[in-house]
């Protein structure tokens, strides 16, 4: 069955959006993520123009990241301090982001800086995460401990503007929490992504915080971050379509039902392998693509606006 | 009013003057308007007609139809990827200011047979004829630079090619069939990816490869319904229209927990 989208201007197969949404809502619950590196190149290659895909993905994101937060809030595990300073330089991002987006769109080049951005974080964190949970996965069968974070002296330990995040048992200064949020919040608005794949690594080995606090806190963050994403797609590019929105959404929400009770039947090191893989599947594929020769050099768009 | 009525008595007129010399085209459509609605996955149009005969006695030999519909122009900047330290890149682009988002051409028979190529250059009929007004050629860092003709005419095949994948550029020789002597139907398929706005379907009648006779209708492609609404308020409101998509997202969110939670 077909349904015409009144934004993207095509028609696509419900059962398909549904489907995606409902792989990608198994991933992210399954992993705590938000799933949006996932789903932003899958909408392009049906043929979403990107800025749809991207504003349109930032809402199902919301979803997911509301419920997850949700879940995490129940568990008491969200540090509010952390997640609020996050918050600021993360909506500071967003804006940013949003106007790097469009320079780019209308340079030509946001297909590629959106595709060199996911060849490089994905292939990085991905390889960071496959050594990190190998490791752990050896040391768990060797009975020996893995080595607990925390605990270093560093540089960010000499930054001024320290604040107590008693949540998270830290006393630092908001400068490196501040620059991650923005980071992660420039990202997401090119990227279509919440940037929890970015978030969590930071929170866990630049900010140190403890790892029972970080998937809560970074949920806290992506849905105030994905919903300015969303809300200034929709006032600069007009590009959030409601209806391929709600059907992500509905599809996502069932399947995130599932990707927790997987994940928990099956231990945390290897999940985070498999998350490792996926990550630098999707690298390596997206990177391919660049280097490869392109079947047709040329590429036509309108010019007017981003659609 | 009156000066359509007294514009329409002279196009009458005009058209009774016509008529005494040579065959004339009576034309329509299916449909003058398509609407877009949520279960919309492209349509086909159907032209018919008939040719007149206002010389007695005259046989339709050599008669020729051709139907060119068009859709509404918009500018179009075609880039070329070029490979820039191993990665391929958007280099170099050209924009033409109007170029049709749609162009079906049908004929009875192949163009090349139907009249000589420089009568369809100079009636713009053909892919290869549209004129798409000046087109700016800019390098990699938004400089306007002067292209040679053939450098310039691959970014114009390009553009030709990439239509016609997306079966946005049509072209059906024989797709103009006669009934009989006098009348003639053409379907054109109108796929789900087209633009929206004015159209037109342009019938022109050759005779021994000359033009004789042309008659044009307009074909509105619109959004309705529910897909009308929704776009309609995207661009009128957007920061109502993002906070409420970003409210329900919020709300299936927490009513996913909720029956979780149950649970």
């Amino acid at each position: 069955m077909q349904i015409y989208l009144p934004i993207a201007e095509l028609p696509v197969s419900i059962l398909t959006i549904l489907a995606m949404g409902a792989a990608v809502g198994f991933l992210s619950g399954m992993f705590g993520i938000g799933g949006g590196f996932l789903m932003t190149p899958l909408l392009i290659f049906l043929g979403i123009p990107p800025a749809v895909a991207v504003g349109t993905q930032a809402t199902q994101i919301v979803a997911s990241s509301v419920t997850g937060a949700l879940a995490h809030f129940a568990r008491k595990s969200i540090d509010f301090k952390m997640g609020t300073v996050l918050l600021a330089g993360g909506l500071l991002g967003s804006v940013t982001g949003i106007y790097i987006f469009k320079m780019l769109t209308a340079i030509g080049q946001i297909d590629l800086a959106i595709s060199v951005v996911y060849v490089g974080f994905l292939s990085v964190i991905g390889g960071m995460m496959m050594v990190e949970s190998v490791k752990a996965i050896r040391a768990a069968r060797g009975g020996v401990a893995a080595k607990r974070l925390g605990g270093h002296h560093s540089w960010i330990h000499g930054l001024p503007f320290k604040m107590r995040f008693r949540r998270s048992k830290l006393y630092i200064s908001v400068i490196p929490p501040i620059l991650v949020g923005y980071f992660v919040g420039v990202l997401s608005a090119i990227m279509g992504v919440g940037g929890g794949f970015i978030l969590i690594p930071a929170m866990i080995y630049l900010l140190r915080m403890p790892t029972n606090v970080v998937i809560g806190t970074s949920f806290f963050q992506i849905v105030f971050v994905a919903a300015a994403t969303g809300i200034l797609h929709s006032v600069e590019n007009q590009a959030v379509d409601i209806v391929l929105g709600f059907l992500l959404v509905v599809g996502g929400v069932i399947g995130a039902q599932y990707g927790v009770r997987m994940a928990e039947k099956l231990p945390a090191e290897q999940l985070r392998a498999l998350l490792a893989a996926i990550l630098l599947f999707i690298g390596l594929r997206l990177g391919y693509d660049l280097v490869i020769t392109p079947d047709d050099l040329y590429t036509v768009v309108e010019t007017r606006g981003a659609r | 009013m009156r000066e359509v009525a007294a514009f329409l008595s002279v196009l009458a007129m005009l058209a009774l003057a016509g008529a005494a010399r040579a065959d004339v085209l009576v034309t329509d459509l299916s449909e003058h308007q398509v609407a877009i609605r949520s279960n919309f996955t492209g349509t086909q149009i159907l032209l018919f007609g008939a040719v007149e005969a206002r010389t007695p006695g005259s046989r339709a030999v050599n008669r020729d139809i051709i139907v060119v519909v068009q859709g509404p122009v918009r500018p179009v900047t075609v880039r070329k990827k070029e490979r820039v330290g191993g990665l391929w890149i958007n280099h170099d682009s050209v924009t033409y200011p109007n170029v049709p988002g749609y162009y079906a051409i049908a004929s009875t028979r192949p163009l090349e047979v139907t009249t000589e190529p420089e009568t369809l250059r100079s009636l713009r009929i053909g892919v290869e004829n549209i004129n798409p007004g000046t087109p700016s050629a800019y390098t990699i860092d938004g400089r306007t630079q002067i292209l040679q003709p053939e450098a310039e005419s691959a970014f114009w095949k390009a553009l030709i090619r990439s239509q016609r994948r997306e079966g946005l550029y049509l072209n059906l020789p024989g797709g103009v069939t006669f009934l009989g002597q006098t009348l003639f139907r053409a379907t054109v398929d109108i796929p789900a990816n087209v633009p929206v706005g004015l159209y037109t379907a342009k019938v022109y009648l050759l005779q021994n490869g000359e033009v004789i006779d042309t008659i044009s209708s307009p074909l509105y492609i619109e959004k309705r319904g529910v897909e009308r609404l929704i776009y309609r308020w995207a661009q009128s409101d957007p920061l109502l229209y993002g906070l409420i998509a970003v409210f329900i997202a919020a709300f299936a969110g927490w009513l996913a927990s909720a029956v979780m939670g149950r649970r």
